[in-house]
Parts: structure tokens; sequence; C-alpha cells
């Protein structure tokens, strides 16, 4: 009897033993992988090591292609180093970024560049993702390493610093609040490109005679709705620091007479300037609708304009800002940010392949490339605006400036209208008149104001 | 009662060793993270390994359920978590007891149909998003064509929030709908025939059949199917998530709680992770999801004990 009970016993012990092992997390170091400089482990790998660098990017089509050449020729240059590169989608890139980190699970990371920082003036606000990533020591102080250099100073002052230490390179700047225009359509129907919003509005009237959809947007993803008509915030609020600063200390409201006016124009955009569909058209699909010629105009950021040329090379297009206003001088600016950067995860076995990788990444000729596939108003200072999208926005260089959701925190306790969308009015949102959107917005973010005094 | 014997001595304590496995399975898999989700709701955690985590008491609670505008959207999503499940629960109930009693038939090629209604079970969220995405697209889809051979067009899962809303619940219930059909036509298959005949020969009408033999033999699967719609239904939010995303009137409790833990609130890449937050919402879910599946199962009990004694 007791050797069954032995035999019983024992057999709980190797199932419980194996369950166990399933609950195991252990990072997916391979035994030859280098550890960290600067961390516990003893010593550094050489490079002849091999070594798997795990890289995570979000889903940009045009940045996804150039990734997976610059990683073949990476590889190729360094046998000994495969690089495994994962794409997310946009919207997931914040959730991918904190579990795979946390599960250290990555090295190199694609990263926005830093924004949404808590301002003196906000109350009890909750700090944003990459402040909370490197205070919780899960990104890598890369202060000290060379490349840094190659980018210009207000750029990784601005987009990658953060109590006075480097945790990220961005790679460049993009607009998000102009219109891609259908040069053959504005021509064939005689239309003049608009500078101001009464001519935009007389244009869009005119295709939509012509039976020609005004506008496109991807509004699948959500955003692409709201995000192309950020220029309609620049017209009335060129500073939009001030606007934020504004709205947190009560001086601008969401329901004042300016903002009312906005509110007028977003009205027209969602319901009579976009295509009826638009919601179902994914953020990587629109570029090819604009592309296909279907649409005159495409209200969206500037990474969009490689899509645009890979989808339909011979297809003529332009780029102008928002001409949300019927002063011409207000709509000659650019409203946008820090897009792609990179940030390497603080406990990284492989961080000499991701200085590496960065190095190669950095390097002048390997940038331009880069700069050059993506679009991307360039942050190396001897790279070039070559590309078409990069010379059609070259004249408002000049008038850049850091867009509203950059500066934008909600405080705890807003409502889910606190913002200013144009995808609230309907088809997309519920909303039709905008007196009564603007008192609910403004409603919305007073809650919130409420709350925190 | 049967009395097992495992023997004397030390041998008594064999069926308390052949039930740890199972006990610590749950205890690692199940109760711990439910633990650790309670004790998370009271501090102020991000989630992110290494960071400081900080006791706040009630404070996301009172969040939750109390500050400002947000609160009152919270029990709006709560509102239409119940709205929801009411209308899932209902359909899918009626639709899986009509398709069960339907392919319980001995039809030529019932099995194949069985098969069909079953299909959709075994797709995870991200296909069934993907496949009625495209099937939903707006701009010439499938169903967008139809639309138009009318002269009417709609923006489906794009538009307002109360048509997106119906959509969902139109998918969810094509969804799971095999798996209540499954539970049923079991419980259908264990109906002696004799009884059916038996009514026959009474001179029972079919409506007289199926309410009183087929309806009160279905007690354990009506309840199962019940609970698991009820249940499954409060707590859905993958579907939202791969069919809707983040848009505002749509959101239910469940898919708030993910949102807020993962920092997708406001479609921003830039914005928060509150996992001490969420995991408040959370207990709030669990717990209206206790209450109802509590009084559901009890009402269900009692009709159980009434009809099969």
């Amino acid at each position: 009897m007791s050797k069954k009970v032995l035999t019983l016993v024992s057999m709980i012990v190797v199932l419980a033993m194996l369950l166990s092992a399933c609950g195991g997390s252990k990072p997916a170091a391979a035994p030859t992988q280098a550890p960290a400089a600067g961390q516990a482990q003893p010593t550094q790998a050489p490079a002849a090591e091999k070594a798997t660098l795990k890289v995570l990017v979000h889903q940009n089509p045009p940045m996804v292609e150039f990734m997976n050449t610059f990683n073949e020729k990476f590889q190729a240059k360094y046998p000994n180093l495969t690089v495994d590169m994962s794409v997310v989608n946009a919207n997931d890139l914040s959730t991918v970024t904190q579990t795979r980190l946390t599960a250290n699970d990555v090295d190199v990371v694609g990263m926005f560049g830093f924004a949404n920082a808590a301002q003196p003036y906000m109350k009890n606000v909750t700090p944003p993702n990459w402040q909370s990533l490197i205070d919780a020591g899960l990104m890598m102080d890369i202060s000290d390493q060379p490349f840094i250099k190659n980018y210009d100073e207000a750029t990784i002052k601005d987009a990658g610093t953060y109590n006075g230490k480097v945790y990220g390179i961005n790679l460049g700047r993009v607009s998000y609040s102009g219109i891609f225009y259908n040069k053959d359509l504005f021509t064939a129907n005689n239309v003049k490109v608009p500078t101001t919003w009464d001519e935009l509005v007389a244009a869009c009237e005119a295709f939509k005679k012509a039976n020609i959809p005004c506008m496109t947007a991807g509004g699948k993803d959500g955003w692409p709705i709201f995000v192309g008509a950020y220029g309609l915030i620049g017209a009335e609020y060129p500073d939009q620091a001030k606007l934020v600063q504004g709205l947190w200390d009560g001086s601008i409201k969401w329901n004042d007479a300016k903002a009312l006016e906005m509110w007028n124009k977003m009205k027209v955009y969602a319901q009579d300037m976009m295509e009826s569909g638009a919601s179902g058209i994914a953020g990587d699909a629109a570029p090819g609708r604009f592309a296909s010629g279907a649409v005159a105009m495409f209200p969206g950021g500037t990474w969009y304009g490689p899509a645009i040329e890979a989808a339909q090379p011979s297809f003529e297009w332009g780029y102008i800002p928002w001409p949300g206003s019927n002063n011409p001088d207000d709509n000659k600016h650019l409203f946008g940010k820090y897009d792609q950067g990179w940030a390497v995860a603080d406990k990284t076995p492989n961080k000499d392949a991701a200085m590496k990788y960065l190095t190669e990444f950095s390097d002048p000729a390997n940038y331009q490339a880069f700069a050059n596939a993506v679009g991307f108003i360039p942050t190396q200072p001897g790279a070039t605006l070559g590309t078409k999208i990069g010379k059609e926005v070259a004249p408002y260089l000049a008038n850049f400036l850091v867009g509203y959701e950059q500066y934008w925190v909600a405080p705890k306790g807003a409502g889910q209208y606190a913002n200013p969308y144009a995808s609230y009015f309907k088809p997309f949102g519920t909303y039709d008149d905008p007196k009564e959107l603007a008192d609910k917005v403004q409603a919305d973010l007073q809650s919130g104001l409420d709350a925190n005094k | 009662m049967v009395n097992y014997q495992f023997g004397r001595g030390r041998a008594r304590w064999i069926p308390y060793l052949l039930l740890l496995p199972g006990i610590l399975f749950y205890v690692v898999i199940m109760l711990g993270p439910s633990i650790a989700t309670s004790v998370y709701s009271f501090t102020d955690a991000s989630g992110i390994k290494g960071s400081a985590i900080n006791w706040v008491g009630l404070q996301n609670y009172r969040e939750f359920l109390f500050m400002g505008q947000a609160s009152r959207d919270n029990y709006a999503a709560l509102g239409r978590t119940l709205i929801f499940s009411f209308f899932v629960t209902t359909i899918q109930f009626t639709l899986g007891l009509l398709l069960a009693l339907l392919v319980n038939q001995k039809l030529k090629g019932v099995n194949f149909f069985r098969t069909l209604f079953f299909m959709p079970v075994i797709l995870g969220a991200v296909i069934i998003g993907l496949i009625w995405s495209l099937f939903l697209y707006p701009l010439g889809g499938p169903l967008a064509k139809v639309f138009a051979l009318f002269g009417m067009q709609s923006e489906f899962l794009g538009g307002q929030p109360t048509v997106a809303m119906a959509w969902v619940i139109f998918i969810q219930i094509w969804a799971n709908l095999g798996v209540t059909m499954m539970i049923f036509l079991a419980g259908l298959q264990t109906i002696p025939s004799e009884l059916y005949e038996a009514a026959r020969i009474d001179g029972a009408s079919s409506w007289q059949v199926f309410k009183n033999v087929t309806w009160p033999l279905l007690t354990l699967s009506i309840n199962t199917n019940l609970l698991l719609c009820i249940i499954g239904s409060l707590q859905a939010w993958q579907l939202f998530l791969v069919l809707l995303g983040y848009r505002n009137g749509t959101q239910v409790l469940g898919y708030l709680i993910f949102a807020q833990g993962f920092g997708q609130t406001s479609g921003s890449v830039t914005s928060a992770f509150r996992q001490g937050y969420a995991a408040a919402a959370s207990i709030v879910l669990f717990v209206l999801v206790l209450v109802i599946g509590l009084t559901v199962q009890a009402i269900l009990r009692r009709r159980e004990e009434r009809i099969l004694g």
C-alpha cells in the first residue's frame, strides 16, 4: 500500500513541477546573448556572438517597408545579429510597448516623441506612458551614445530628454494639419486650390456638383477623422500651448464665440465635406483611396505622402495647410508633432547589438534614405527634404508649430467629450447642433476641472 | 451515499493529494489574480514593472463612481452593458433553442447544418472582427451593395452609436449561437423518445408536446445556457475592441476596463496606463456579474427543484 502511496505522491510532485514550469517567466534571452553593460551581469558579449535583436514598430507601411530593407542590410553587415521586428497597430503601440518592456521581451522600441508631460498649472493628472516607463527604469539612458550628436539639439531636448537625460532619438517631425489634394481633379473641374475657408467650402460644393466626393479619411481607425480637422483648431488658436493653458485656467472655453466658429466649421467638415462611408475605411487604406483618384481631397498627416506615392506613382497631388480661416495669413501654419523615434529597453541583454542598430540607423546616409522613404521632416541637420511631401511642406516649415494634442492632458473626472473632435458630429457621432455640442464639450471639461479644485 | 474507501493511515490523504494539483491550478490561475486585482484596486498601480505603487484607499472607487462627468459616463457604460446583455441573452437563447429543435430533426444533411451553425464558435475575436469589418464595409462592401439595391446606405459599424451597438449585438450572437445550440441539442437528445410517443398517443399538439415535455425536461440546458449567456455578455469586450475601438457612446464596462488599464481611452498613443483604476472598475463589474449571476441562479434553481424535484 505504501508503495502505491509513494507512486501517487511522486506523480503529483511531477505534475506540480510541470505546472509551475508552465507558469514560470524567464527572459527570452538566448544563452549566447550578451548581458547589458552597466547592469548587474558579469560581462558584455563580444560582437561576434550570435544574438537576436527584438525591435518593435507601429504600422506605417512606408516605414515598415524601409525597416525590412534596413534590417536586411544590417544583418548582412553583422551576420551574427538577427533582427526580429514586430509591427503593431499605432493604437496598440503603447500597450504592447508596456507589456513587452515589462516582460523583458524587446530590445529596441519605436516610440513617439515625448509629449503630454504634466505642466505646473495642471492638477492631479496621470503622467504619460513614456514618463512612467522611464520612472520605472525600463528605458535606457542613452545620453552618452555618439549617434545622439547626429540629431539636432532641439529635437533631442524636446522629444527625447527627461530630467536632463536622453532616452530617445526622434526620427522626424510630421504635420497633421494639412490637406492632400488631387491636382488633376482640381484642374479638370476648374477649381482653385483653396487658401481660405470660404474657398474650401466652394471647392467642395463644386466637386459635389460634379459627383466627386470632396474628402476622404481612414475613419475606421477613429482618430483620422478628428485628426483630419486639427487644422481647424489651428486656424482659431495658433498658439496651442496657450490654448491648453487657457482651457485649464478657464480663460478659454470650448463654447465661447471663437470656439463656436470652429465647431460650425467642424460640422461642415464632418457632414458636407467628408464622403459617406469614410467611417469604414481603414487608416492604412485611406491613402490608396485618395490615390485612386476617386476623391478630391484627403485631410491628413504628412506621413501619408509616401503611401500615396507608392499606391500610384504617376498620381499628381499637392499638400496645403488647412484653410480654416478666411484670413489667408492665419492659414500658413502647419501643426504637428515629433513622430517615430527609437528607445532602448534598459534591461536588454543585447545592449551592444541595440547600439550598433541605432548607430547604423543614425548614419547620415541611412537616415536620409529613411527620411526619403517615410516623408518625415528630418531631425538630422544634414538631411534634406528631397521627397515629394518634403517639397510640398518646405514653404511652410518656418511656420511649423507643435499641435494641441501634444500638450493636452485631460483632468481626471472630465467627461468623454472633453476634446475638440469633429468626429462628435453625425454621421460619426451623435451631435448635429454645433452649439449643443460646444456646450457639452465645455461641460465635460469643466466637470473635470471642478472635480480637481 | 457512496463511501469511498482509500484505506487507513496515510492512505486516507490520497484523495486530498489527488485534488492538490487542481486546487493549486485554481489558486494560481483564478483565485490569485482575483485577489491581486482587488488589492490593486486600492493602489495607483500603472502595471509597469518597477514603477512605484502607492496605497490610495478608496480613491479609485470614488473616482469611478462619483468623480465628475467621467463617473456619469461610467454609469452610461454600465447601462449599455446591461442593455447589451439583455438583447444578447434573449435573442441568443431563443435562436439557439429554435436551431437546436431544427437540427434535432431526422432530416437529410442535418449534420452539415449542425457544423455550419457551430462553425463561428471556433473563430477568434480578431478573425470575427476582420470578417465583419469587410462584410460591413460601407464603400462597396457586400451588405452596402445590398442596401444600395434598395436606395439605402449606412455607415454600419462606423455610424451612430446605436447602430454600431446593434451590429455588435448581432455579431456577438452570431459568434456564440453555436454553443447555445449545442447545449440545447445535447439536452434534447437526452429526452426519451417514449415520452414524445406517449404524448402523441394522448393526442397532444406540437405546442403541447413542447410545453409539457420538451421545455420542462430541458431545464438543465436552459439554466446552463441562461447563465453562460448572461455572464458572457456582461463580460464581453473583445468584439467592441476589434469592431469599434474606443468610441463615445459605444463602450461597455468590460471594454472600459481594458481601455483604462492599457491607456487606450483617448485614441492617443501617449495616454496613460491606469491599472489600479481599471482594477477598481473590474471589481465593480465583478460585483455586478455576481449579483445578477447569483440572483438568476437562485431563480433557476428554485424552478429546477419545482420541475425536476
